[in-house]
């Protein structure tokens, strides 16, 4: 019981981390970020490239491997994203994919396909009430918890925060203010991009890492980010925790269909208007549109 | 609207059903020619991608509804046949029957929620559908679908309809496609193809005229995945053979980009589109190693510089040469 919680909450934290640059695009600039799955997958290649480097150190072997990306998520932001900006939202979705695909490819030439496993870098068992449990797993928790209570300070008494935190809410009200938007979309991006490669090396220990893992994590992470409201930093914050333990519990029940039920949660969500108003009709009361 | 720009250049109207024909001959027409060129047996695969990417553009190209989960029909399709082929009865047209039917009533379930999504939503939701469906063939229905290693399945032949003679195979599905492409066509240029595409134009102004625009979303919804069902029915069938990469979400970029290389939102953009990603795959993807960069990249070069599509910048050649250019949409 008390490992199943721990893996709900570890895995809620993982997809937080990784669903606040999603959540951040989303809301902002109201497009699709498909390529912050690659920003995440290359990260982590990057990171198990760096570890042998810096003979194993793995805070280290994390800083680096954040470094190198936010330039790469610099360029995407700047020579596709924000060319994109104002247009169809379709061409947004399409032109990221492609960025996605070609990441997915790049990493099979370079490192190939086999999965990529990393160790342990704690590797201290905690036993609690007779349980088992990995100390790096709480640190995982832990780190997720403190970076909630960091990036709420920052949007709240940080200037880039607070800017970008209006123009989540009205960006044309930003504009009229004389704040140059887009220089702040970019480092809300860039920021975001680097917590996607973070979650990602946090990540690592626990799963294998392979060419198409941005995929997969990108369609827990919309599923976040739908639950918890677009834009919305701190619903992200307790959706990415139910969620992951939405996992965790169906997991335990049904290995296989762990990340199926995500998507039924998120159905459920996005259906909550006509549920809602067909127990108001049959209470006899006019439906809410 | 950039989605627009063929929209404007193919004027709304009731096409003439003489010009229908003539188009329906053309294709015909072009098919035979390429059988000519290229092997029978592409070009059976070509017909049944093209109903495939002809029911994509209804929703997309028509509608403005960019789906990330079509590949779930296709795959239902084929999978209901399969399994039809299997334990009911090896009748090609009973499993079209029944492959169709699931097909559509998947859509219908399914269309029920994710017609209620606008935009990126819209995109998203079906690709967890998709991802659900593929999680299902792969482990879910592991019993039934034979998760990994495929579900092969053999079809009798009736009278001279034998799947297996690739010459009979080719004509069944070119007729299939010019019965779809028939259809598609009948149903965009009537008063419900108007509607779908003021639905892309503007779903607010349609609302304020008094429509229902869910339940027109929701039918459409339902064509496309049936008509997409239809294309996994025959792919089964000729085949022999479906694996879970045939309900792949991976897959739908291969449709999308057909698409938006043909030229979104008129038919004939759909099907050229369709034989130009077929031919490229077919002819390059052999020689080519890293075939998912190079499609990448492409896709970039469609999204930034290539938006109109072939159909959409031969038709402004057309009108540039001072040509009155054929009626198209």
């Amino acid at each position: 019981m008390i490992d199943t919680l721990l893996y709900g909450v570890t895995i809620g934290a993982i997809l937080y981390i990784f669903s606040i640059g999603l959540s951040i695009t989303f809301g902002t600039m109201q497009i699709v970020n498909f390529a912050h799955g690659m920003v995440y997958s290359l990260g982590v290649y990057l990171f198990i490239t760096f570890l042998p480097w810096v003979a194993g150190i793995f805070p280290l072997a994390m800083a680096l491997a954040v470094a190198a990306m936010l330039p790469i998520a610099y360029l995407v932001e700047r020579f596709i994203i924000r060319r994109l900006y104002g247009e169809s939202l379709d061409y947004a979705i399409i032109a990221t994919y492609a960025v996605l695909l070609i990441g997915a490819d790049v990493i099979k030439y370079i490192w190939g396909t086999e999965p990529q496993p990393v160790s342990d870098p704690i590797g201290i068992p905690l036993v609690i009430f007779g349980v088992v449990i990995q100390l790096y797993r709480v640190v995982v928790f832990l780190s997720a918890i403190v970076l909630f209570i960091g990036l709420k300070i920052f949007f709240t008494r940080n200037v880039i925060g607070k800017v970008v935190i209006a123009a989540l809410e009205d960006r044309d009200g930003v504009r009229a203010l004389g704040l140059d938007v887009n220089k702040y979309f970019s480092i809300a991006f860039i920021i975001g991009s680097g917590l996607a490669v973070l979650g990602g090396v946090l990540y690592s220990p626990i799963t294998t890492s392979e060419p198409y893992m941005g995929f997969h994590i990108l369609l827990l992470a919309f599923a976040v980010v739908i639950v918890g409201g677009m834009g919305n930093l701190t619903g992200t914050f307790f959706s990415a925790f139910a969620l992951g333990m939405v996992i965790a519990i169906t997991g335990r029940l049904y290995s296989s269909a762990a990340d199926t039920m995500v998507f039924v949660v998120m159905a459920l969500v996005l259906l909550k208007d006509p549920i809602f108003n067909f127990f108001r009709k049959l209470v006899g009361k006019p439906a809410i549109s | 609207m950039n989605l627009s720009v063929t929209q404007s250049v193919f004027p709304v109207g009731p096409a003439n059903r003489l010009l229908v024909f003539r188009d329906m001959a053309i294709i015909a027409a072009s098919f035979l020619v390429m059988a000519i060129f290229l092997p029978m047996y592409w070009l059976t695969d070509f017909a049944i991608f093209c109903i495939l990417v002809l029911s994509f553009d209804l929703l997309y190209g028509y509608m403005g509804h960019l789906s990330f989960g079509h590949m779930l029909y296709f795959g239902a399709g084929g999978y209901a046949a399969s399994l039809t082929l299997l334990h009911l009865a090896p009748n090609p047209f009973l499993a079209i029957a029944v492959g169709v039917v699931s097909g559509a009533l998947l859509a219908a379930i399914v269309g029920f929620v994710v017609v209620r999504t606008e935009g990126a939503a819209f995109a998203l939701v079906n690709l967890a559908f998709n991802q659900i469906g593929f999680w299902l063939v792969l482990s879910g229905l592991q019993d039934y679908t034979h998760g990994e290693d495929g579900l092969p399945s053999t079809v009798e032949a009736i009278g001279f309809l034998d799947f297996y003679d690739t010459p009979v195979a080719f004509g069944f599905m070119l007729i299939c496609l010019i019965l779809v492409f028939w259809l598609l066509k009948s149903l965009v240029s009537s008063p419900f193809g108007i509607m779908i595409k003021s639905i892309k134009e503007n779903e607010d102004r349609v609302k304020f005229l008094g429509y229902n625009t869910l339940r027109y979303k929701w039918l459409t919804f339902v064509i496309a995945g049936t008509v997409a069902a239809f294309a996994g029915v025959l792919y089964a069938l000729v085949k022999g053979f479906v694996a879970p990469g045939d309900v792949s979400p991976l897959e739908n970029t291969r449709i999308i980009f057909s698409v938006l290389i043909g030229g979104a939102g008129n038919l004939y953009g759909a099907i050229v589109g369709a034989v130009a990603f077929e031919l490229i795959t077919n002819l390059l993807a052999t020689t080519i190693a890293r075939w998912e960069m190079i499609l990448g990249l492409m896709l970039l070069g469609l999204v930034f510089w290539f938006r109109k599509g072939i159909t959409g910048y031969t038709y402004e050649l057309f009108l540039k040469m001072g040509r009155r250019a054929p009626a198209a949409d």
